[in-house]
């Protein structure tokens, strides 16, 4: 049987201006896999993850399950693709929990009676029953990480993109986001700077460095080529050397 | 972070807290226009006024000290504008009858009570409801939906806005050892400009995620507004009050 494709781009450019963010970037990613997507800082990493659901256009052809991303398939494309932005605070701005959550549902054409459904459905697999009339910015940063997190998988999309999710969390958070993206019935994409988290979780990686891919492969292949991570400015060896130091 | 200074005390449990938003809305508007209307010789009117004010005050449970600091707040304004008049007759030395006479005190007077009415029930009328349910309310009323949207997003950028203040402020402190003095304003404009920047970087990020959810220029509700028994007997209240008081006194 042939792979399903969720997502493929193909020979995607786009500049900011006359700066290139991308530049010829194709990827093929299969349906139900998780896929990390690493490299630098400036790497064009955001940006890439802002085409997948027509926030920015590039030249080139993204297609999202089959279907090109154009301004006519936006709506479709929009319920098929979700994005985590890297910063709650971003993504969270009606004035308590369950009106956030309820945004993307109710946007999708959904009656307010269809979207409390999923509110209640969806704060409960964040845990986060109890919260529905809190006020988001009184929440802590790990509560707002979840409730972003739940105004995005709301509205059950095919594809969830995760904008540097690892980032200002402390370790134990990071264990339990894992376990959180492992347990969701979906295409994810991990996108961050910091390696170990995305090898620990994704099935494949590709690195971005300069607005291209340079590279596409598992993460036990990846990491045998420390040469090539170093370059990128992504080798880990040096925490491995003080966990080795520290017998973590 | 935590905020409450905005919607401190708006969720209440009191009569007025549970009052439908609109009918707050109209009725202290409309409280507004009728004591703004009042002419100005009646000083006894506004001693009525003034005291179903207080009763309003007292029926929402809002403690007293909060209440009069929020009112404090506009009264650099408001005194101004009152003090204004007197002293430009002084200063102008001339009035129509050519001195200073009670007229004008009286007027001052008016000005000042007068203001400082609207704002107690501006006051009022936020601190008895969540600004989200007040906004609800505008729309539903069918104001334009721009401006509901504006308001809804301002609030929403007056936490942002403050974070990035406090952020900045944070820098520029553990950077300037002792107080500086020298080329003060100059940082404060490049702090302010950056605050700015910021901020407004920040609502691009807000407006794109946004879309990303599925936003076409609608917000769309979850919650309806309810009409109750209670908002037809406060109407009532208030219309007899106000009505006895502008029409007999
Ligand atoms: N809104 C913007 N306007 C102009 N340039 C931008 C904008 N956003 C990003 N860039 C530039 O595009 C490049 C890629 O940015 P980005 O996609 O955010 O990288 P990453 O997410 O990998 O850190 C960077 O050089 C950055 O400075
Ligand atoms: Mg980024």
């Amino acid at each position: 049987m042939p792979d399903s494709f969720a997502v493929e781009v193909k020979n995607l450019s786009f500049a900011y201006g006359k700066d290139p963010a991308l530049k010829n970037v194709s990827l093929k990613i299969r349906s139900g896999e998780r896929f990390g997507i690493i490299g630098p800082s400036g790497a064009g990493k955001s940006t890439l993850l802002l085409h997948l659901n027509g926030i920015l256009s590039g030249d080139g052809e993204v297609k999202i399950d089959g279907l090109p991303v154009t301004k006519k398939s936006l709506p479709e494309i929009r319920r098929k693709v979700g994005l985590v932005f890297q910063n709650p605070d971003d993504q969270l701005f009606n004035p308590t929990v369950e009106e956030d959550v309820a945004f993307g549902p109710l946007n999708l054409g959904l009656s307010r009676k269809e979207a409390g459904t999923r509110v209640r459905e969806t704060l409960k697999q964040m845990n986060l029953e109890g919260f529905e009339a809190k006020a988001s910015h009184h929440l802590s940063y790990g509560e707002q990480k979840r409730v972003a997190l739940a105004t995005v998988l709301a509205m059950q999309p095919e594809v969830v993109a995760f904008d540097e999710p690892f980032s200002n969390l402390d370790p134990a958070m990071v264990k339990h986001l894992i376990e959180i993206i492992e347990s969701l019935d979906a295409t994810v994409i991990l996108v961050s700077q910091q390696i170990l988290p995305v090898m620990a979780s994704c099935h494949r990686l590709a690195i971005l460095k300069d607005g291209q891919v340079i590279r596409v492969g598992t993460p036990a292949e990846l990491a045998a080529d420390r040469g090539l991570l170093k370059e990128c400015g992504l080798d880990v060896g040096f925490f491995c050397s003080i966990c080795k130091k520290l017998d973590l | 972070m935590k905020h409450d200074y905005l919607d401190k005390y708006s969720s209440l449990d009191s009569v007025l807290h549970n009052l439908d938003p609109r009918t707050k809305i109209v009725c202290f508007f409309s409280a507004v226009i009728v004591i703004v209307s009042e002419p100005r010789e009646e000083t006894t009117a506004f001693l009525f006024y003034y005291l179903i004010l207080i009763a309003l005050l007292l029926a929402s449970h809002i403690p007293v000290p909060f209440f009069l600091k929020r009112c404090l707040i506009a009264s650099p304004f408001i005194l101004m504008a009152a003090l204004m008049l007197p002293v430009s007759f002084l200063l102008g030395g001339k009035s129509a009858s050519g001195n200073l006479n009670i007229g004008v005190f009286v007027f001052s007077l008016s000005i000042l009570l007068k203001a400082y009415a609207a704002i107690i029930l501006l006051v009022l009328l936020t601190s008895t409801d969540r600004f989200h349910r007040l906004l609800k309310g505008m729309r539903r009323m069918h104001l334009p939906n721009i401006l509901t949207m504006m308001s809804a997003l301002m609030y929403r950028y007056i936490f942002i806005i403050n974070d990035e203040r406090l952020k900045t402020n944070r820098a520029r402190d553990s950077r300037s050892p002792g107080r500086f003095q020298s080329g003060r304003i100059k940082v404060y404009g490049n702090q302010t400009a950056k605050i700015f920047l910021r901020s407004w970087k920040r609502a691009q990020t807000v407006y794109q995620s946004m879309l990303s959810r599925g936003f076409k220029g609608d917000f769309p509700e979850f919650f309806r507004l309810q009409f109750k028994l209670s908002d037809g007997v406060f109407a009532v209240i208030m219309i007899v009050c106000f009505g006895v008081v502008r029409v007999f006194i």
